[in-house]
């Protein structure tokens, strides 16, 4: 998953497509409008259609294939304990029960590789308690330094055959590694507590503003709400009954 | 196997919006409880929060399948309640920013991973003096999980309750719904019990660590007596600011 954070921090800061260009805002008012529709609609071709737009902007913001299918697939096995129980209800149901978490997967893998996280982040943490938007950022910038350490403790594990030990022997083996890690996290948790406070830590991190700038490219975010506004509209009878 | 979010648009509303406001209300309660142990208990919540998710990164194999870790009840133990639903609560947002459990749901993932992991210290500060370290922190970790796990039962239960015309009216589809159902039940319920075992096991082995080299970050019951929320081994560890 953290190559996934690495990849998806990299797309997010190094893209330029015009998805990449638009503001924060208006993108999260996109994915919001997407994941509303999805969840409320009974209609699998208002589905299909808000499928096939976020697949194509995925595409055309470079999002890797191999992280849309992992978006898209991580939701089916609980979709089909749901699915399995309407086997016998009109074959539509089943279809909307795989489409709709497909649908808000894709906006948000599409969110998150088009916005730099300080951008996302920063809206967020205004209408989230202080100490919840704080953490939003921290956790986050937390997560690569941290994995970085897993990764590495989890290859030495392997070679050194800790894996091929006896189960019991094998999570109690790798809880000790992981002690190993909690205790980095300690240190670094101190270090940030003596950096925010040597920073002059006010008692809230304010992410920038840049979510706020608009620009011409969030014509097309607006044109993708529209979109998505007239496909409802239009198919929203599209049913099987 | 709480690792294993709930996705957007298939449980019904009025299920996912109490679980918003519950979220709402339990961010409420722990914001002020959590706020009196300042930035630097922000910074251990976020380190162990950053932990938590690169844990769930690294596959352990166990036989054809790989266990993803989620760490909910240790971090629970070393955290305690209130800074541990905050926790709960961003790991899960940012799970769902990258597609992995949805935004409508946050709520209700929020309290099937927290509300197992708050119980956590309250359950080792109970157990420690005549366990020891490993083992309470191995039953906590138990009992977090199974808490979890029931909340994620009962989740799937309320949905299908409250989710009309589920299984239809035809008797064989409703015998193959049925039977689907209680093959899966039984899968679902072995994994169920794997996970807590593993996740004990990974909590006792955490914690006779943590009791070798660092007991301070360990919670002691008489210590614990009045402490913020952050415990005292946050507090009192260090006081020269030496890590």
């Amino acid at each position: 998953m953290n190559n996934t954070f690495a990849q998806i921090d990299h797309l997010a800061s190094a893209g330029d497509s015009p998805w990449h260009r638009s503001s924060a805002l208006t993108k999260l008012l996109l994915v919001l409008t997407y994941v509303t529709l999805a969840v409320v609609t009974p209609s699998w071709g208002v589905l299909v259609a808000l499928l096939v737009t976020l697949v194509a902007m995925c595409v055309s913001a470079r999002a890797p294939l191999r992280l849309m299918f992992a978006a898209a697939a991580t939701p089916f096995l609980f979709a089909l304990i749901f699915a399995a129980a309407h086997v016998s209800t009109d074959w539509d149901e089943p279809l909307v029960l795989f489409a709709r978490p497909m649908v808000a997967s894709l906006a948000a893998v599409w969110l998150v590789i088009t916005t730099p996280y300080p951008d996302l982040f920063a809206p967020l943490s205004r209408v989230l308690p202080r100490g919840i938007g704080d953490g939003l950022f921290l956790t986050y910038r937390a997560v690569f330094a941290l994995y970085a350490r897993v990764e590495r403790m989890g290859s030495t594990l392997r070679l050194r055959g800790a894996m091929a030990r006896p189960m019991r022997d094998r999570f109690a083996l790798l809880g000790e590694a992981v002690g190993t890690v909690v205790l980095s996290g300690f240190d670094r948790s101190q270090r940030l507590y003596q950096t925010m406070q040597l920073r002059g830590h006010s008692g809230r991190i304010c992410g920038c503003r840049h979510y706020l700038e608009f620009s011409r490219d969030d014509f097309w975010v607006c044109l993708a709400i529209a979109w998505a506004g007239v496909v409802s509209v239009t198919l929203w009878h599209v049913r099987a009954r | 196997m709480s690792h294993l979010h709930i996705p957007d648009g298939i449980l019904p509303p009025a299920l996912w919006i109490a679980g918003l406001v519950l979220t709402a209300l339990g961010l409420a309660w722990s914001g002020p409880a959590a706020a009196r142990g300042g930035p630097r208990l922000i910074a251990y919540q976020s380190a162990l929060g950053g932990i938590m998710l690169a844990v769930m990164a690294l596959p352990v194999p166990i036989t054809a399948f790989d266990y993803c870790m989620t760490l909910a009840g240790p971090v629970g133990v070393l955290l305690g309640a209130a800074p541990m639903f905050q926790v709960s609560f961003v790991v899960t947002l940012i799970l769902a920013l990258l597609g992995q459990g949805g935004f409508t749901v946050v709520g209700l993932n929020t309290l099937v991973l927290g509300l197992g992991a708050m119980l956590a210290r309250p359950v080792y500060l109970k157990s420690v003096r005549g366990l020891g370290p490993a083992r309470a922190v191995a039953l906590a970790t138990a009992t977090s999980q199974l808490v979890s796990t029931l909340g994620w039962v009962l989740v799937l239960l309320l949905s299908v309750r409250l989710t009309p015309d589920l299984a239809g009216e035809h008797e064989i589809a409703r015998g193959l719904v049925r039977g689907i159902h209680g093959v899966g039940a039984a899968i679902v319920l072995a994994m169920l019990l794997a996970a807590v075992a593993i996740e004990s096991l990974l909590g006792y082995g955490l914690a006779r660590f943590l009791a070798r080299v660092r007991p301070d970050l360990l919670p002691s019951p008489s210590a614990t007596r009045g402490a913020a929320p952050g415990g005292p081994s946050l507090h009192e560890a260090h006081p020269s600011g030496r890590t």
